[in-house]
């Protein structure tokens, strides 16, 4: 499933998405002493998806250690212990709450390297919850990756498999700088086979997810999923989408989206941030100012979340933001030259 | 869909059409190809073929209403197929975009009519993808050629690839450079010689004339768009040639007898000197009079003359004199304007309808076997152009497949030079304004 990661000789297994992502910090915590976890509640109650689980009694307190109820601090703490060496993981229980801690991810951990001339590094990955679909109204659903997107200094990664979930993790505490970890909410009970034992997924790099030659669909997280959905309904009609997982919000894999545009001549753009500047009108206007647009036959479309926050009644929570008929349709406008 | 019924574009520089007679009633059946109607031109009338097979409705235009180029004039339904409410004619004129035509052979005659009724309704720079864009570029592809598929018309690659493959289609009926003259029989020409002055016509206005000779296998009427283009009160006389339009049919035995008879009708014809324009061989025969008749002439404007060397296309000249029938004079008309698709089917057909007799062509034959034997230009006025003391303007299309353009090379410093861009050998025609604005500041003093 995925040619960075899934080599045929190497064994694999049935996880979850949560189950990927406990199973790549158990690895991390057994290979390298240095690694700690930090979050509120991600000790005994084994964080708010239950994504550390028993990590705590497997590797005890002084390594998977419970924060206060306060985001700033916490992640203040993660960025000074990360100055120090270590190599925290910091979950936030939903990434909506980050808001609190943006002194500490922007102004401090996507600094410090660039302010104290290399002297100092952190290398500490901020794992969070983010999106919409459970219910969890405005303030617990957001889309923040184009936020933090927006800073140099940050690594962005938006996993869209369970695969993906273990290797980017893995890779980010590979990485010696801040590195947010955007984990979608829904994809957290997604089941499919991993790669056993210890591999990275390289950060910056897109997967073509399934190849096509009439417009391509580049997409992120959950997402990922409605548009392959959606191409599978197209292909009925004859229309054969290539869709792309961003996996990268910063860096942003250029050259597989160039060349998949000059392939196909479309693009259609699919992300749950809000539409407006969002991580989609980057992409497109990559694709405006690159060799690819003297390639392209039509408009460039993007489907985004509503410019609105995410409703609590389910009905509008699933139309704020892009579902499978209408990345259908947009792509079918697409090619039917309808735009 | 139904098909829309256009006034075509049977003249270069038409814009429009008087619509003479339908031949078909409304709600009546039509076959593909059957005479539908009529329409005058100022050169022609001429019978226009149903583009396809069905029943004729919506007839949207009266004998004797005269429309716009590209203007739809009724609808032919597919038998069985649901007649719908009239359209109005303004939003007939924004679906005008074809559906792209099915098979090779059609979309040789339909596009370049089709093509430019959907650019006049886009009105200005055609919309089309970048990809079109670029495609249209590599293979030097005028985007005003292409019609557009997408919304609004916009042009989208498959629309340029198809017109790639259509001028691929058309390559080889573009002649090669045949051995033309060889295959000719030496035989004596079957018309007889008429006897008269050339017949010359004029235009009423103040000031000094402008004197206007056409080139080979043309005629006065050819000057049409330029006229338009000049102001209106500029007095004109214009010449035809021997052979030529309303002129009797003289044999002459080489371009010196040419250049004589077009002397004693100037002689006849000018009250005094003239700003004097020539095309082609007209442009040879203008140094030819400027030389003969210097203090006569204010100004020489030559056009792409004849005359600057020995290189000319022979065989295209040759085949646009002989041919006898639209399918062969096409590919030879081709060769006039910058790119093919410069000469719609409909021109093409209006052109060899001013072309039926046989003895016109069979004069005009034998005027090219005397003055460009073996396709070569068989006399030289390069002295003549260094001996002129008038104001002369040199102006030739980049593009001119008949004479080179680097003929002009020839010409002494005092000659102005321009050379015009995307245009072919008739810029009096491919391009009427820039010509008439070039002429405009040459000849005022």
């Amino acid at each position: 499933m995925n040619a960075q990661t899934a080599i045929p000789e190497v064994k694999t297994r049935e996880m979850s998405y949560a189950e990927a992502i406990r199973d790549a910090m158990a690895i991390a915590l057994e290979r390298d002493p240095t690694v700690i976890l930090m979050g509120e509640d991600i000790g005994v109650y084994g964080g708010a998806f239950q994504v550390t689980g028993d990590l705590v009694e497997r590797f005890g307190t002084d390594r998977v250690m419970d924060t206060p109820i306060s985001e700033l601090g916490g992640a203040g703490v993660a960025v000074g212990a990360a100055l120090t060496g270590l190599k925290p993981i910091f979950e936030f229980q939903f990434s909506d709450f980050a808001a609190l801690a943006m002194e500490q991810i922007v102004n401090q951990a996507a600094k410090m390297r660039y302010m104290l001339g290399g002297e100092a590094a952190v290398p500490l990955v901020f794992r969070m919850p983010a999106g919409s679909g459970t219910g969890a109204a405005a303030q617990h659903s957001q889309s923040f990756e184009a936020w933090f997107g927006h800073v140099p200094g940050l690594k962005v990664v938006q996993p869209s498999t369970p695969a993906d979930a273990k290797g980017l993790l893995l890779a980010a505490l590979e990485d010696p700088d801040p590195v947010i970890i955007f984990e979608h909410k829904l994809l957290y009970k997604m089941k499919a086979q991993v790669p056993e034992g210890y591999y990275t997924t390289p950060i910056g790099k897109a997967q073509i997810m399934r190849p096509g030659r009439d417009v391509t669909i580049v997409a992120s997280a959950i997402m990922v999923h409605r548009a392959l959905e959606a191409a599978e309904k197209l292909a009925k009609d004859g229309i054969d989408a290539e869709v792309i997982d961003l996996r990268s919000v910063r860096p942003i894999d250029r050259d597989t989206i160039i060349a998949s545009v000059r392939k196909t001549g479309r693009l259609l753009c699919v992300y749950e941030g809000v539409r407006t500047l969002g991580v989609g009108a980057e992409i497109s206007a990559m694709i405006a100012e690159s060799e690819a647009f003297d390639y392209l036959d039509a408009p460039i479309l993007r489907l985004g979340g509503a410019e609105a926050p995410i409703p609590y009644n389910p009905d509008l929570e699933r139309a704020a933001v892009p579902q499978a008929p209408a990345i259908e349709a947009a792509a079918r406008q697409l090619v039917r030259r309808e735009v | 869909m139904p098909v829309e019924v256009i006034m075509p574009k049977v003249d270069m520089d038409m814009a429009s059409g008087k619509l003479a007679v339908w031949h078909v009633e409304e709600g009546a059946t039509v076959k593909k190809g059957a005479a539908l109607f009529d329409i005058e031109t100022d050169k022609a009338a001429m019978e226009v073929e149903a583009p396809a097979s069905g029943r004729l409705q919506h007839i949207l235009a009266a004998p004797g209403q005269v429309i716009a180029v590209g203007a739809p004039l009724a609808f032919i339904y597919a038998e069985g197929e649901a007649v719908g409410p009239a359209p109005s004619v303004a939003s007939a004129a924004a679906t005008a975009t074809p559906e792209p035509a099915p098979a090779a052979a059609d979309a040789v005659v339909t596009t370049p009519v089709a093509a430019i009724a959907a650019v006049e309704v886009a009105n200005g720079t055609p919309r089309a993808t970048p990809v079109a864009r670029r495609l249209a570029r590599e293979a030097a592809i005028a985007l005003e050629s292409v019609i557009g598929s997408g919304p609004r018309q916009r042009i989208q690659k498959d629309d340029v690839e198809r017109e790639i493959a259509r001028r691929a289609a058309i390559k080889p009926a573009t002649p090669a450079p045949a051995p033309v003259y060889a295959a000719e029989p030496a035989a004596p020409a079957v018309w007889s010689e008429e006897s008269g002055d050339l017949h010359v016509t004029t235009r009423k206005g103040t000031g000094t004339p402008l004197l206007l000779i056409h080139g080979f296998a043309a005629d006065s009427a050819g000057w049409m768009a330029l006229e338009r283009a000049l102001p209106r009160d500029l007095p004109l006389i214009r010449i035809d040639l021997p052979g030529h339009g309303r002129s009797p049919r003289r044999r002459i035995a080489g371009f010196a007898d040419l250049a004589r008879l077009v002397v004693q009708a100037f002689d006849r014809a000018a009250e005094g000197p003239v700003h004097l324009l020539g095309h082609s061989l007209g442009g040879a025969l203008a140094l030819a009079l400027a030389d003969i008749r210097p203090r006569q002439i204010k100004t020489l404007t030559l056009l792409a003359p004849a005359g600057l060397g020995p290189e000319i296309d022979g065989a295209a000249l040759n085949g646009i004199a002989r041919a006898s029938a639209t399918e062969s004079l096409a590919p030879w008309l081709k060769r006039l304007t910058a790119r093919p698709d410069g000469i719609s089917h409909d021109f093409a057909k209006a052109a060899m309808l001013a072309r039926l007799d046989p003895d016109l062509r069979a004069v005009q034959s034998d005027m090219a076997r005397v003055l460009f034997p073996d396709g070569v230009q068989g006399f030289d006025l390069t002295a003549a152009l260094d001996r002129v003391t008038a104001p002369t303007a040199l102006i030739w299309g980049r593009d001119d497949h008949i004479l080179p353009w680097s003929q002009a090379l020839k010409a002494p410093g005092e000659v102005a030079l321009h050379l015009l861009r995307g245009v072919g050998h008739i810029p009096h025609i491919e391009d009427p304004e820039a010509l008439a604005s070039l002429i405009g500041r040459h000849l005022r003093p």
